[in-house]
Formats: C-alpha cells, sequence, structure tokens
C-alpha cells in the first residue's frame, strides 16, 4: 500500500521503504512508500528488515531513485540523487482541522473549548480552529468575536441537587452463627435455621450451608466464588435516595457446585484456598479485614452451566441476607459514620455519562438491575429479559446496590456485586467538580450478533439523544463482548463525541475487533502474564484505572494528544501512565 | 469548556488489524471431496479428559463414526443448554454422515478434532495447535475443513486453526455466530446463520436447519474466489435461555 498525505505527514520520521518495485528515475512520494504503521507485522512476518542505513521519509521525499529497486526495501543514501536536510522539530502533529483532501481548504470549526492541545490559558474561550491545507503546519486559533470579551464561563456554574442518599455505616465487630438474628453492640448474630427456610426460595439447591471466615483464616478451601455482596438494607426511601445501613467489617461470600461436584462458575473457576483465591481489597472483593460470611450451595445436577441453576444459589444467599437487612433497617446501633451520596446536576460543565456493559447471554451471564433491596434479588428485573437494551440509572442507584451481579465470565475480570455498590469510575465521575455525570448506562452484551449491534445502535441513540459531550464505556469479561465494547465505542465516537475504554485485554483477553475510535483505551489487567488468573476480582476496575480513565477523557475532550497505543500489552506503559498521574504503582498479582 | 488536561498519556489497548489473507480455491466437485469438521466449542468424548475453561490449547481426536450420544461439551464462555439437548448444534457430525450418504460430499475424515477455544493462547494455537490439527488433517487427504467457534475467543481461536488448514492446502470455512470476529482475525471464508453463540450449527434437533446450515456452506466454499468472503445465511434461530 502507498501513504496518504495524512498517514504520510505523522511519519516524516519514520524509515522509508519502498512499498511496491520501483525503478530508476522515479521521483519519490508518498505514493511509493509503506506505512510504518505496518512494519512490525511486516517484520514479524519476515518481510522487511530494517536497516540502519536506511533513510527517514522527509529526507526522500522529491529525490530522484538512481537504481531499480525491489519492494519492502529500506530506502538509503546510495540509491538517491541526494537527501533532503531533515527538520529540526519534533514529529509533526496532525492537528484537527486538517484533511487529507488535496486542494486549499479551509474549515473554520467553532469549538465551546479551549484550544486544542492546549489545557491551559483562557479556558472557555470559544476559539476559531482554521487549518489551512495548502501552507502546511500552520494552525491559527482565534477568539470568536476578538472585539468583544467572553464571559469566562459560557454557562453560570450552578448546580442542582436531584436527590441525597445517606448511608448510615454500622461496624461489625464479630459475627456469630446463633439461635436468632440480630445485630447489637456491634455483634452480627445470624440464625442458623435460616438455611432450612432459605433452601426453599429455589427448589433447584438441593444443599446450602454457612459459615464464618475470621481474616486470620483465609488459607481455607473453598468452591469457586459466585459473588461477593455488602449487607445493606433500605431504612428509608427508595434504592437511590433516603437512608440505607450498610453493615461494615462483614460481607457474604456465596459458592456453588453441583450435585456431581462441578463447580458452578466455568470460565475459569475461582476454587481453591480462598487467600490464593480472591484479590482481597479490590472494590469487588472482600478487605483484606472482613469478616466473610458464606454460603454454600449446591444445585441440581447439569444445570450449573444453564440460567436457572445459578440464579437458584443467589436466590437462597439472598433469603439469608434478608434476613439479616430485616433486623439491620430496624437497628438501634449508633452509626459508625456517615456518608452522603448526591445525584447533582452540574450546569455550565460538560455532559458525560458512563456506559457499563454487562453481561447478557443466559447462565451466568446476567444481571439484576433495581431490586427492592440494595444488593438484592427479590423486585429486581434480568438484563437478558429485558432484551440487553441500555437501560440508565442515576449514579446513586448504583451506589446504592442497583445491580446484583449473576455473571461468572472468568473469576478475574468479572464484576461482583460489591463492584457495584462501590464502583470506582462512578465514584470517580460523580465526585469530579469539572464534569457533569448525567448517569450510568447499563446494557447488556447478547448472545446473538444482530442483536449486539442492535442494543449498541439503541445506546448511540440515546448518547445521541442525551447531547453527551463526553463518554467512558467499561465492560467486564472479555472476548465476544467485546464486539459490542469497540461497536458502543464506534457509535459514541462516529457521532464525533469523545470516547474512552475500559476493559481487560492485556495478553489473554487481546480485543478480537476494532475500529479508529478505539484510540483512548485502559487496561484494567493486574495479572503479570495478563491472563485470566482465575483469582476473584483481580483484573476488575480499581480506582487507579478509574482515574487513568477519567483524566484520558478529558485530555480527548480537550484535544490533547493520546499517543497509539503499542502493538503489544505492555504494563510498562499503563505504569507511566499511572506514574504521569501521580497515582501510586499499581499492585500485580504474580503468583501462578 | 475548562478541564485539566496531564500531557504525555498513551493508550493501553492495541486494536487489532487483520492479518494478512491466506487462501486455497477448492478444484474438485464436492461429491469428490473428503470433507473434516472441526470445533473450538468445546466439544469432546464423555470418556476423554475435559477442557480447562480457563483456556486449553490442547485437542481431543474424535472419530468420525462415533456415536455423538458419545459426545459432550465442556466449555464456560456460554450457555451450554442446547448442545447439552443436541451435539450436533455445534459439531453437526450426524448431518455431515447424512450428506455422504446422500452423496453431497464424497467422504469424511476418520479423524476429526475438537478443542475449546474460550480464552485461547494465540500463540500456542497459531504455532503449536493450529499446524498440528491441519497436518494431520491434510495427512487424511481432507479437502475441506468445516470450522465452529462458541463464544468471543473461540470464534478467535477457530480461525487461527482454520487459516492453518487454509495455509496447509484446504479449503476452509468457518460457520460463525460471530461474524466480526471471524473477519477481524482473518478467517479465509465465513458463513454466518442468525443464531446464538453456542448453536452456531444451526438450532437443536432441527435437523433441517443444521443440515441447510451445512449444505449452503459447502456450496459457498465452491463459489467463494477470494480470501474474507462472508455469507450471511437466511436461518434464523433464537432460543429463550
Amino acid at each position: 500500500m502507498s501513504l496518504t498525505k495524512d498517514v504520510l505527514e505523522k511519519h516524516l520520521k519514520d524509515p522509508a521503504v519502498f512499498c511496491c518495485r520501483r525503478q530508476k528515475g522515479l521521483v519519490i512520494s508518498g505514493a511509493d512508500l509503506e506505512d510504518p504503521d505496518l512494519f512490525e507485522d511486516m517484520a514479524d512476518a519476515g518481510l522487511l528488515a530494517l536497516s540502519k542505513e536506511g533513510l527517514t521519509i522527509e529526507q526522500v521525499l522529491g529525490r530522484k531513485l538512481e537504481t531499480d529497486t525491489e519492494a519492502l526495501t529500506p530506502i538509503t543514501a546510495a540509491m538517491l540523487d541526494g537527501i533532503n536536510a531533515e527538520s529540526p522539530e519534533a514529529k509533526p502533529e496532525s492537528g484537527s482541522g486538517t484533511k487529507s483532501a488535496s486542494g486549499p481548504e479551509i474549515k473554520p470549526e467553532v469549538k465551546s473549548g479551549a484550544a486544542a492541545g492546549t489545557g491551559s490559558g483562557p479556558a472557555s474561550c470559544r476559539m476559531i480552529h482554521v487549518a489551512i491545507e495548502r501552507l502546511e503546519g500552520l494552525k491559527l486559533d482565534i477568539p470568536v468575536g476578538m472585539e468583544t470579551a467572553i464571559p469566562q464561563e459560557l454557562t453560570e456554574r450552578t448546580e442542582k441537587v436531584l436527590r441525597t442518599l445517606k448511608k448510615k455505616i454500622f461496624q461489625v465487630k464479630d459475627v456469630i452463627i446463633a439461635d436468632e438474628t440480630s445485630f447489637q453492640n456491634g455483634i452480627l448474630k445470624i440464625d442458623g435455621k435460616i438455611l432450612k427456610k432459605a433452601i426453599k426460595a429455589d427448589p433447584l439447591v438441593k444443599d446450602i450451608k454457612m459459615d464464618i471466615i475470621k481474616p486470620q483464616q483465609r488459607h481455607i478451601y473453598t468452591d469457586t466464588i459466585m459473588d461477593v455482596c455488602p449487607i445493606a438494607a433500605k431504612a428509608e426511601g427508595k434504592l437511590g435516595e433516603g437512608v440505607t445501613n450498610v453493615l461494615e467489617g462483614a460481607v457474604f461470600m456465596l459458592t456453588g457446585v453441583d450435585e456431581d461436584g462441578t463447580q458452578i462458575h466455568e470460565f475459569g473457576s475461582s476454587e481453591g484456598f480462598l487467600d490464593e483465591k480472591m484479590f482481597f481489597g479490590h472494590p469487588g472483593c472482600a478487605d483484606p479485614d472482613d469478616i466473610i460470611i458464606r454460603v454454600e450451595t449446591v444445585i441440581q445436577s447439569k444445570t450449573g452451566m444453564e440460567r436457572r441453576g445459578p440464579f437458584a444459589a443467589h436466590k437462597c444467599e439472598d433469603a439469608v441476607i434478608q434476613a439479616v437487612r430485616d433486623v439491620l433497617k430496624k437497628t438501634a446501633e449508633k452509626p459508625k459514620r456517615e456518608e452522603l451520596c448526591r445525584d447533582i446536576r452540574k450546569y455550565g460543565r460538560p455532559r458525560v455519562v458512563l456506559v457499563k456493559e454487562i453481561m447478557g447471554q443466559g447462565a451466568m451471564h446476567d444481571n439484576i438491575l433495581c431490586p427492592a433491596e440494595p444488593c438484592g434479588v427479590p423486585g429486581g428485573q434480568k438484563n437478558v429479559d429485558l432484551g440487553n437494551v441500555p437501560l440508565m440509572l442515576s449514579p446513586n442507584e448504583v451506589r446504592d446496590g442497583g445491580i446484583h451481579a449473576l455473571t461468572c465470565i472468568g473469576p478475574a475480570t468479572k464484576e461482583m456485586t460489591r463492584h457495584y455498590f462501590r464502583e470506582p469510575l462512578i465514584e470517580a465521575l460523580a465526585e469530579d467538580d469539572e464534569l457533569d455525570l448525567m448517569g450510568v448506562i447499563f446494557i447488556g452484551s447478547p448472545q446473538v450478533n444482530d442483536e449486539k449491534s442492535f442494543v449498541s445502535e439503541r445506546l448511540g441513540a440515546w448518547i445521541e439523544a442525551l447531547d453527551a459531550e463526553g463518554a467512558i464505556v467499561t465492560t467486564e469479561g472479555f472476548g465476544n463482548n467485546h464486539i459490542d465494547f469497540i461497536s458502543h465505542i464506534g457509535q459514541i465516537g462516529s457521532r464525533g463525541i469523545p470516547v474512552v475504554g475500559v476493559s481487560f485485554c492485556a495478553y489473554q483477553g487481546q480485543l478480537v475487533v476494532g475500529n479508529e475510535y478505539a484510540d483512548a483505551m485502559i487496561e484494567t489487567n493486574k495479572d503479570i502474564n495478563g491472563f485470566e488468573n482465575e483469582v476473584a476480582g483481580c483484573s476488575e476496575i480499581c480506582p487507579n484505572d478509574a482515574a487513568r480513565a477519567v483524566q484520558m477523557l478529558k485530555n480527548k475532550m480537550m484535544g490533547v494528544e493520546i499517543k497509539p497505543a503499542a502493538r503489544k500489552w505492555s504494563q510498562s506503559i499503563i505504569d507511566r501512565n499511572n506514574e504521569i498521574l501521580g497515582l501510586p504503582r499499581e499492585k500485580i498479582m504474580d503468583r501462578i | 469548556m475548562k478541564l485539566t488536561v496531564v500531557e504525555g498519556m498513551q493508550s493501553e489497548i492495541f486494536v487489532p488489524v487483520t492479518p494478512e489473507p491466506v487462501w486455497t480455491p477448492l478444484t474438485k466437485p464436492l461429491k469428490e471431496c473428503k470433507v473434516a469438521f472441526i470445533t473450538a466449542g468445546g466439544i469432546h468424548q464423555k470418556t476423554q479428559v475435559p477442557y480447562d475453561t480457563s483456556g486449553d490449547y490442547s485437542y481431543r481426536v474424535i472419530p468420525s463414526d462415533i456415536d455423538t450420544s458419545k459426545l459432550m461439551v465442556t466449555h464456560g464462555g456460554f450457555d451450554n443448554s442446547d448442545i447439552n439437548k443436541d451435539v450436533n448444534a455445534m459439531f453437526p457430525l450426524d448431518r455431515l454422515r447424512e450428506l455422504v450418504k446422500e452423496g453431497f460430499i464424497g467422504s469424511l475424515a476418520d479423524e476429526m478434532y475438537g478443542f475449546m477455544g474460550g480464552g485461547g493462547n494465540v500463540d500456542k494455537f497459531r504455532n503449536e495447535t493450529g499446524p498440528e490439527i491441519a497436518r494431520k488433517l491434510k495427512e487424511q487427504g481432507v479437502d475441506i475443513v468445516l470450522c465452529t467457534g462458541g463464544c468471543g475467543t473461540c470464534h478467535r481461536s477457530a480461525t487461527i486453526v482454520t487459516r492453518c488448514c487454509e495455509a496447509a492446502g484446504m479449503s476452509c470455512c468457518v460457520i460463525a455466530a460471530l461474524p466480526p470476529i471471524a473477519r477481524q482475525q482473518g478467517a479465509p471464508r465465513i458463513t454466518a446463520p442468525h443464531v446464538p453463540i453456542g448453536s452456531n450449527a444451526g438450532e437443536p434437533n432441527n435437523i433441517p436447519m443444521q443440515t441447510a446450515i451445512l449444505k449452503d456452506t459447502l456450496n459457498f466454499i465452491e463459489e467463494a474466489d477470494h480470501f474474507g468472503m462472508c455469507r450471511i445465511l437466511p436461518y434464523e434461530y433464537r432460543h429463550n435461555v
């Protein structure tokens, strides 16, 4: 292939290599040269060997070829009538507004933002951004209406609180299985007899057990970890507002096998010693000091990979949790602290949306949305039954346990129920004073390709109707859901809306599809070899990932260049991005 | 708009490009061809060691005269209920034997191969498993290789192995539930019925649909004249899990 003008401009400092055989006498132009972006592939395939004597593209353009030369040959001084001088400045960037079309073009583009490529200066000035094709390299940024002063803010930065949620946090000092359920003086007692009632919640559950795992007892065998669920109960109001009582220091953990002993969560199972099979402290996981209330279920033989089986296990666990919620609702204990979560419309700041792709393909690829109780099961709707279409939740609804996760999709990359209860991206966006987070869109990943397109196009229509100015798209898992993920990014990006993607890809989950809008991407892998390592919660979205995603979105919205990804996953790039943002180094799992 | 920016960030995830074309044209009529079917959808004999569902690049031999009731699926990437009902939904061996009887194709390879492509190690499939399956099929005199995948990374693994077979001199087609992945990963030919992952070869126990998908795919192999062609097949099945 030959180089188009805009590709050429990006690569003036890269090696010059003939794309096809060329004959003596040729005056070299971009049409004769191979795209440097392909060099690595070609070198891998043994098609190309770059030479130290090789010249750069800017050194050869317009020069005459003195000898017949084969395709994919680096151009050296010996082949030419002379060499152009190298330009002193760094690799030129192609600014926004330039076009590859030939002939003069003046394209004024009015942006309600600062000049592209700069982040300082009088922000909020309206600028006319002009790029003139014939005068290469010239860029002008001219304030709109130079004679009049433009207000610093186009719209006044006012705020409207839409709803407030108070989370009353109660510290759990100990958990005991007893003859009654109560919460007093920080001691949570759970009536052991509740299991007899809980098992009746679904006939597919054949056995259910419960035990308590203290922080110092983590080296204990566990069946695969299906979910980690916070203990939270509505004391006043409905999901997303009013008062929710939350227990701190204790969480439920659901495990399961079928009657034949087959682990329920497959695509990598996390059964084994608990201390090796959970990334303690990650958002979806138990914290190091948490007391874990383990509910172990046995479901009907061969129903583990069918939708009804795992759901039955979640239902029965929830019946146990509900007994605790009923006590927690009415507790007379004094809360340790209170947290206020507010859904705020921040006028005068760019409107952004968080899009969370969730699994939507049946067995262990499903979620319950908006249950009656925080993180509960009854009263909620399953996204698979809803056709996986995009649904909007307010940030507060999510932070109040609006999602109960039924997903498996690989222990390390799934988002468990606790993840949504303290989703780092929602926290980062909701608390960011520069952005107006409009809401969180949940969109399921259907099993059928046509349906993937359908739901993704509906997402595009939503984003357009919302007039969003920026979006972050995340997905749990990897594989076929990346079709949807990339399509969502395309739906948003093709509408001219800056978009950042967040996913586990690394080595094992490297993208199976791609498009041109997926140029600002955040990797959530925390495994040293880039694999789904079967450690629950290892590679889910963590606070560092969220911080990078938000900053990358801001950069993209302001027109600040995001360097293209390297051709292969490398932790060093992630480390460097963290370093640039002053974030702590990410803890990487290096156990086999 | 006033936003804090930080210079120097780099995108962290590579977006793939489709690999080089690989192409073997079919040179004889279907009724003279020896056909093999391979699948990345986790099919194996009940007596064999199940696949490691977190990622497994080993493969299992499936004799083409085996009773299909002796086959099963081990795959965590999709709802297995369709294959549990009828293994032909992923690995349509009964239909292929009928096509031989009917004279639509010449014969079947004695040995076919199953693997579990979900989360598949790309290098291992590209450099070890794929070439080995291709060599074994070629040694059996196979002309046509058909392949199904299950989940997304399965389609990637399926396509990698299919490309190895095409490169070894057999005409191959991926029957894809997720054609974008097969296309992006460089499948030489693709047919795509409207089916969910897990039932790539047609609705369970729907013999006419399974047969039609196979026949259309085989005809397409005869007609396709260049790399990367994709034909959407007019068969639709939705399952309500």
